[in-house]
């Protein structure tokens, strides 16, 4: 009786690696709850903690899914600011219809992720290496073409409202539910599609996948692609909010979408992970950021805070894995 | 006599000069300086400055290399510091970003006979112990925070709460700022409480993190920002929280987002500590330094200089020909 339920609960967590962030989540949360409980749990501060993840966790989705296929892509940063930066220019230079600029620079956006891809691939350099020497072209590209002064959208248009509009009086944005929209897709994808079993078969084991007829180069290119597009898409979000877009913008989001993805259980070498556990993870960093103003905490821990919190989840998430999954 | 003589030989070589930046044929350039910052070219505000160096460069026919870390870091800013120092220049302009971390290779430096004029930030030590540079040429951070807080307490406004957001906490020129907001305010109401809040320079966290703060401190009626990456963020939620004229909203650095919000009436004031000039000016005193001799001043202020409503029509002039102030 005891075994039975022992491998019921092997194969229950072995399947859903976002047990580890669900627990940090609760007592993250459970902490607030009881500090601030007539701040904490409000509406507004629900809808800022969402708006808040909108952005980062559209990112990360891109980062988790490429991760789970075994790559990184720290170049997505970047196309965050030069996605937006490029139709700010053609909205505002050339009179060009916003939704024709977005969907332009989206494309351009997954052009870049997947020359990224194909350079690893055709060279077997890292990912690592090959996506950071593309996000600091792009940096310079970036700083050549704006000379390190801020642009700003000009005028408002219909688009910026879809990408990132308000929802009533309370702080709630549209931003939030293509974070929701966008989780469900991909986690359905991954764990429902014969697309998804190949991008874990090629996270796992790139030889045994080819031999069992899966295409790799294929499924990484798009990948590859498809976190660029993400991260491009995030970065519309941002500036459909804003209307400026700074050259700074994005520094540090390549591995704050790292953190998310880890956090929600994708392990750095590939073929394991989870869709709902990353924008989990993306909810967490985004609630202790609002969490921890709401409760008064002294600004200088924020970081720290995090840091901590990153640290007990990849345990615990090393530790279901080595328990159950390894079976070490 | 002998003066006259010199003096007509300046003349003469200036005169060169001008015919140079009107068009003639560029000569090699005639020295080659060194402009070692913390700022990185992605921060608007250091792009300001790398334009004015450069302008000054273009005009004097001298050679200014620019060199930042892409990222804020005392480390890589040592390197570029002691990089520069071997490519053996005629002059080395730098920012004190950390008097601790810079005071060996700027002495070493000195040492070597190559002058160098301090910009942007001071070696904050007394005289007879700091880097013997030969002249600062920027503001005082504390006088600009001090100036800023001032403005509107002189005009009678007594704070409830007030919340500096800083986008880049730990640097000693943002806290520098921070106190002396602060110092103003509490000389004047040492009750009311002044609070510092970690905004990052990612505008999505640094909205989020303002209206937490209003949030929690409803009471809260101004917001000191440090910068650009700090006041277009803390604008936007002033409009979403329709707080737009219940909150004071006064900044130091100054663009077009800035300048438009000072028209439209929704930010105060902001101060400008001349961002152009301090790329400029260095250039200009290290050049007659090194060509004539002639030994600057230990302190060339560029600001701070407070921009409200009252001074729009020139700023906006300043800001159409250099990009911003």
């Amino acid at each position: 009786m005891a075994s039975e339920n022992r491998t019921f609960l092997i194969s229950f967590v072995s399947r859903h690696p976002e047990i580890g962030v669900l627990a940090s989540f609760l007592s993250i949360a459970l902490i607030f709850i009881i500090r601030v409980p007539d701040r904490f749990l409000t509406l507004p501060t629900l809808y800022s903690i969402l708006t808040l993840a909108g952005g980062l966790g559209v990112a990360s989705l891109g980062v988790a899914f490429l991760m789970i296929a075994g790559e990184f892509n720290l170049s997505i940063s970047l196309v965050y600011a030069v996605v937006p930066m490029g139709v700010v220019f053609m909205v505002d230079l050339w009179r060009v219809d916003m939704l024709l600029a977005s969907v332009t620079m989206l494309a351009v956006a997954f052009g870049i992720g997947v020359l990224v891809g194909y350079i690893t691939i055709k060279t077997g350099i890292p990912s690592f290496i090959t996506s950071l020497g593309m996000m600091m072209f792009l940096r310079g590209i970036l700083l050549a073409v704006t000379g390190g002064f801020p642009v700003r959208l000009e005028e408002d248009h219909w688009f910026t409202f879809v990408l990132n509009g308000p929802v009533g009086e309370l702080g709630l944005r549209t931003g939030a539910f293509w974070l929701l929209l966008l989780t469900i897709i991909f986690a359905f994808t991954l764990d429902w599609t014969p697309y998804g079993n190949w991008t874990y078969s090629v996270g796992a084991n790139a030889n045994t996948a080819r031999e069992l007829g899966v295409s790799v180069t294929k499924v990484k290119l798009i990948n590859f692609g498809l976190s660029s597009l993400l991260a491009g898409l995030a970065g519309l979000m941002a500036l459909s909010r804003f209307k400026v877009v700074d050259p700074t913008l994005g520094q540090g989001l390549e591995l704050e979408t790292i953190t998310s993805a880890v956090l929600g259980g994708c392990l750095l070498a590939g073929g394991y992970g989870s869709i709902i556990g990353t924008f989990l993870g993306a909810f967490l960093i985004a609630m202790t950021n609002v969490g921890l103003v709401l409760a008064e905490a002294p600004p200088y821990w924020y970081r720290a805070f995090i840091g901590i919190i990153l640290i007990i989840a990849t345990i615990i998430n090393l530790f279901i894995v080595r328990r159950y999954v390894t079976g070490g | 006599m002998c003066n006259k003589k010199q003096a007509g030989s300046v003349h003469a070589e200036l005169e060169e000069k001008l015919q140079q930046a009107g068009g003639a044929t560029p000569t090699a350039p005639e020295y080659t300086f060194y402009y070692v910052s913390h700022g990185g070219p992605a921060d608007p505000f250091w792009a300001l400055v790398t334009k004015g160096a450069q302008d000054a460069a273009e005009l004097l026919n001298v050679k200014v290399v620019y060199s930042a870390p892409e990222e804020f870091s005392i480390h890589a800013l040592v390197n570029l510091l002691n990089s520069a120092i071997a490519a053996r220049p005629n002059g080395i302009i730098l920012t004190i970003t950390d008097y601790k971390a810079l005071d060996q290779p700027a002495r070493s430096a000195i040492s070597q006979g190559i002058p160098v004029i301090a910009v942007n930030i001071p070696d904050p030590r007394p005289e007879d112990e700091r880097i013997p540079y030969m002249s600062y040429v920027g503001q005082n951070e504390y006088d600009a925070g001090y100036y800023l807080a001032k403005y509107l307490i002189d005009k009678g406004y007594k704070p409830k709460r007030v919340v500096i957001g800083d986008h880049q906490l730990g640097n000693a020129a943002h806290a520098m700022r921070s106190r002396g907001i602060t110092d103003a305010i509490k000389k004047v109401y040492p009750d009311v409480p002044v609070e510092v809040l970690d905004i990052t320079s990612e505008p999505a966290k640094a909205a989020e993190a303002f209206k937490s703060y209003l949030t929690a401190h409803p009471e809260t009626d101004v917001i000191y920002t440090l910068g650009l990456l700090g006041s277009h963020p803390a604008l936007q939620v002033l409009r979403e929280m329709k707080l737009v004229g219940k909150v004071h909203l006064l900044t130091t650095n100054i663009d077009y987002v800035v300048l438009n919000a000072i028209e439209a009436g929704e930010l105060d004031a902001a101060v400008s500590q001349q961002p152009y000039a301090q790329g400029f000016l260095p250039v200009v005193f290290m050049y007659l330094y090194v060509k004539y001799g002639i030994v600057p001043p230990p302190h060339v202020p560029t600001g701070p200089t407070i921009v409200d409503k009252t001074r729009l029509e020139t700023v906006k002039r300043q800001i159409a020909t250099t990009g911003g102030a």
